[in-house]
């Protein structure tokens, strides 16, 4: 709260000497008019986006919605990319020209939540038209380095541009905004001010694009690029019309710097590469034959040393996560030397992804809602990190730590053949559910008699009962309910009519 | 707004000239309460004061918690100025009582033991009577007995028992003091209720826990409440109910779980429908008619002694069982509640810190990693404790250049020792010393992590005394007496 007051009032103090001096901005600066002509011809949309995002523990609802502001930068064939953050969950998006406020509806082309970035067409072509008339593209310039100048753009209250230099000190790779996706970033350090359109702000050199405002953060004063080379990697994949997203490897690495553990290895000095500690399941890893307890020493010829670096021709030193995910394709050629019990052995293959969807534990939600079934009262889900992310971190005890461990490691689910984890979230008060309304967080097992591997097997068990009863059979405490399955059928209806208003018993998608 | 004092006409007479609390004594403790982040060290000297009162020839009964981790304890009665050194002959840490005797017995010898009563009736009236905060001599509070009930003791956190629920003042000090009814002792004053949402409210150990106490160590010892560890889920569901093969007339209560380690579950599973205990019949909400009064199943097992046998009627798959169950106490449990009275137990080895996972180990090192706490949140409900009896935590890394590169991993869940499982702290010296043909390594794994710990053995061994000496630390192991 206290320091929300704070960047309030020196906002207002920023405002206050520019009100009173403008013309010595002008002369100071001395690129104010010029570059303001540039702009004329603007590249820049601002983008209003209407979102709403479904409730992870009362999946048939949606939260109240938000709105977010931001630049949006026109490219080729009219295109607006953006951040997907921006994006995400959305229900209405708009583009608004900045000076003369016209407005367009616009959609979603194409989104990739991990890279965090989104291409947006306009909703009504025949509209755009007007619209774009006076609007130029902007070209997408690769080619930035740590050192090289650029500029954070944004726009004022009425359609100035504010343009601020940032110079980049640091090029790594860093967590974007979707949990464990790391690519390459620039680092600069500078202050940007707070404007109206905080998100997705366009990053430029010579003119160019070099990137889009990843994060800014105001104490250290650090801002976060997310650089060309991304944007132009995910372009390039939508380019033929299907998406197939960036490989992933699928191998948790260590480092080697530990003297004792690099004898332990049998690591002569000098030697590097970096320790495969899990290789999971059904991704580019496995199926290229690495194993833990590898020693991975170079991978498509570049060398890695024993942080996980390799030297890149145009950054330096940088991750070698970054070759395998940020600057290669599905399907590219993968060549890793390792070694393997004292001898070196060369793996080649290809890269692949595992796409979200196929996962056991989901990773990641966005524009849908959660799956759910619901069955006189009793409330279904599939175990996802959005499920368990929607707990505060204080609320995280019991059935909540022993669901999370689980999404941690779901491998003796994946054994049992489970596409999804089943679990009984909550239980929605009914005269069928007499007795359970208090359950919740327990792993289903069976019912009926079958074994649950996803929603779809529970949906059928569902319809198969016993005597008329439903017999389900819980990983833990009380292990075993009864179901009446006429009750249950009646409960049914009273849950989508009665006091509840579901809408829909299910959402199996 | 009423004006009349309704108390007026009921309140029980008190005799100023009598001696009913004579035997009343203020009880001064020091303690030194254990260090769990430090455990080599001795702890943090601190002090109390409580009530006791006089049962028995030089017999005075308190609170565990008043005496817990004494190192001294000293003995004021209301008429003698004069401090008695006195010593713990009994304490149940599971209950809250302890029994004290004064090293010399001949001050009080001329004093009148108190009385112990009965179960006092809802809205009949109380005093409590002891050594509370906000004046050194002898304070009386005085109000009705609101509510009998099963409830958790907060001494150890983890043990429920019949309490009884009054709304005469009772005030830090007070704990262990008589709670007095028509002369005679109803009750040991023991907590009270914290937060602001409740008020007047007052806990007293209710005299069916005190006789139980004192019946336990006429042998000289006491032997913990027994446990069926087992939990119940009532029936309240119709389709349960007729899965269950039960009928309408409200008998019978389902085995949710049954511990593999405990006394039930040597006969009970998961599923079967316990109908009886001891003759009398268990009803779908867990509650068993006793002398008439339905109260919780568990009363049974409350009013029995370790070796003691229950005979417990239930049904597996329809099918009517009769079954005799030994009792004993369920050690698993134990861990998850505070302890008392008992020295840290540690191992370090070359800066690494060993030490086995407990309640006051969590307390003490504020652990956020969430293995640990998913491993004492479910170490119960997901029977942990079968595979790992005592899960042994790397709880701190001394720096030195030998560990520098382990410092990230402690908090980190031990899982083996150079091969050898890890299920209890004492595990952990055998499995250091094992070598592993010529290896020259110690090799640690840790639960989930999917690297081990790497430390060279001459290496580690020449810097283990070193780091003894920075770090201060005069033990480099206590397993247990």
């Amino acid at each position: 709260m206290k320091t929300f007051l704070f960047s309030l009032s020196s906002l207002v103090l920023a405002m206050s000497l520019c009100a009173q001096g403008p013309e010595v901005a002008v002369d100071s600066g001395g690129v104010g008019t010029p570059r303001e002509a540039i702009i004329k011809s603007s590249s820049l949309l601002k983008v209003n986006v209407t979102y709403q995002s479904f409730s992870p523990h009362i999946p048939w609802q949606k939260e109240s919605p938000g709105s977010r502001r931001g630049l949006g930068v026109v490219l080729k064939g009219n295109e607006i990319l953006v951040t997907a953050q921006m994006v995400a969950d959305s229900t209405y998006i708009e583009l608004e020209q900045p000076e003369s406020g016209q407005k367009l509806t616009a959609k979603v082309k194409a989104v990739d939540y991990e890279a965090n970035v989104a291409v947006l067409v306009a909703e009504n072509a025949e509209r755009a038209k007007g619209f774009f008339a006076e609007v130029k593209p902007m070209e997408i310039d690769t080619g930035a380095r740590i050192g090289d100048g650029l500029s954070v753009w944004q726009i004022g209250p009425a359609g100035d541009l504010i343009v601020t230099p940032l110079r980049v000190s640091k090029v790594e790779t860093a967590e974007y905004f979707v949990d464990g996706s790391v690519f390459l970033v620039y680092e600069g350090n500078g202050i940007i001010r707070t404007e109206g359109n905080s998100f997705t702000l366009p990053v430029v050199k010579g003119g160019k694009l070099a990137g889009l405002l990843l994060r800014y953060d105001s104490k250290n004063q650090v801002t976060t690029v997310l650089p060309a080379p991304i944007i132009d990697h995910f372009l390039k994949d939508t380019a033929d019309g299907t998406y197939e997203g960036f490989p992933n490897l699928g191998v948790e690495f260590q480092l080697t710097l530990d003297g004792q553990f690099r004898d332990y290895l049998k690591m002569k000095e000098g030697d590097t590469g970096m320790y495969v500690s899990q290789v999971m399941k059904g991704m580019t890893g496995e199926k290229l034959g690495l194993k833990e307890g590898d020693i991975i020493t170079s991978v498509n010829g570049f060398d890695i040393d024993s942080r996980g670096n390799y030297r890149d021709p145009q950054y330096g030193t940088l991750s070698v996560s970054h070759v395998v995910r940020g600057r290669a394709f599905v399907g590219d050629a993968l060549k890793v030397t390792v070694m393997r019990e004292g001898k070196e052995v060369v793996l080649e293959g290809k890269l692949a992804r595992k796409n979200p969807a196929e996962m056991i534990v989901s990773p990641y939600r966005f524009d849908r809602g959660p799956n759910y079934l619901l069955a006189g009262g009793l409330l279904f889900q599939e175990l996802s990190k959005a499920y368990l992310e929607g707990f505060g971190r204080d609320r995280q005890t019991g059935p909540i730590l022993r669901l999370a461990r689980l999404a941690k490691s779901p491998e003796a689910f994946e054994k049992k053949g489970c596409k999804k984890i089943i679990f009984l979230s909550a239980v929605l008060p009914t005269p069928s559910a007499q007795g359970y309304e208090r359950m919740g967080g327990q792993i289903v097992e069976e019912v009926n008699g079958v074994a649950i591997t996803d929603l779809t097997t529970l949906d059928e068990a569902l319809k198969k009962p016993i005597n008329g009863v439903h017999t389900i059979r819980l990983g833990e405490f009380p292990h075993l309910i009864h179901i009446d399955a006429l009750a249950m059928e009646r409960d049914n209806m009273a849950i989508i009519t009665g006091g509840y208003r579901v809408g829909s018993l299910k959402r199996i998608e | 707004m009423a004006v009349s004092l309704p108390w007026a006409g009921m309140a029980q007479p008190i005799d100023l000239s009598s001696s009913v609390w004579d035997g009343v004594v203020n009880i001064d403790a020091s303690m030194q309460v254990p260090d769990y982040r430090e455990p080599w060290n001795g702890g943090r000297p601190t002090g109390g004061s409580g009530t006791g009162f006089l049962i028995g020839k030089n017999r005075f009964l308190t609170n565990a918690h008043v005496v817990s981790n004494a190192t001294k304890l000293v003995i004021r009665s209301s008429n003698d100025p004069e401090p008695h050194p006195a010593r713990i002959v009994f304490i149940a840490h599971d209950c809250d009582l302890a029994i004290l005797e004064a090293v010399d017995g001949k001050h009080f010898e001329h004093l009148k033991p108190m009385q112990l009563g009965g179960i006092p009736k809802l809205n009949t009236e109380v005093i409590a009577v002891g050594y509370p905060i906000g004046g050194d001599r002898i304070s009386v509070t005085r109000g009705v007995v609101s509510r009998i009930d099963f409830r958790q003791y907060s001494h150890s956190g983890v043990d429920s028992h019949l309490s009884i629920q009054v709304d005469a003042a009772i005030n830090p000090g007070n704990s262990g003091g008589p709670v007095i009814q028509d002369g005679k002792v109803v009750g040991v004053a023991f907590q009270g209720y914290s937060g602001n949402v409740a008020q007047n409210v007052g806990y007293m150990i209710p005299v069916p826990v005190i006789q139980r106490f004192l019946k336990d160590v006429e042998d000289g010892k006491y032997d913990h409440y027994v446990d069926l560890a087992i939990s119940d889920f009532p029936i309240e569901n119709p389709a349960q109910r007729k899965a269950l093969g039960l009928g309408e007339d409200g008998i019978g209560v389902m085995v949710g779980s049954a511990e593999p380690a405990g006394s039930g579950g040597k006969v009970l599973k998961t599923g079967d429908v316990i109908v009886a205990m001891d003759g009398s019949p268990v009803f779908n909400n867990g509650l068993i008619k006793l002398d008439d009064e339905l109260v919780n199943m568990n009363e049974v097992v409350e009013r029995k002694f370790a070796g003691d046998s229950i005979k417990i009627e239930f049904l597996r798959d329809g099918k009517k069982m009769k079954e005799t169950v030994k009792l004993a106490r369920f050690e698993p449990y134990v861990r998850l509640g505070n302890l008392y009275d008992e020295r840290p137990r540690y191992l370090v080895y070359a800066g690494l810190v060993f030490q086995p996972l407990e309640r006051n180990l969590m307390d003490a090192h504020s652990i956020q990693d969430p293995l640990v706490n998913y491993l004492f949140d479910n170490f119960l409900g997901d029977k942990l404790y079968v595979e790992k009896p005592e899960p042994v935590i790397l709880t701190q890394v001394l720096p030195d250049e030998v560990n520098t590169f382990l410092t990230p991993y402690a908090h980190g869940v031990v899982e083996e020792i150079n091969g050898v499982k890890i299920t209890r702290l004492a595990d952990v010296k055998a499995a250091l010393a094992k070598k592993i043909g010529d290896e020259p390594f110690v090799v640690v794994k840790l639960m989930e992590v999917n690297r081990p710990l790497v430390l060279r053995r001459d290496l580690a061994e020449e810097a283990h005394p070193r780091i003894m000496k920075t770090y201060n630390i005069p033990q480099d192991a206590f397993l247990g007496e």
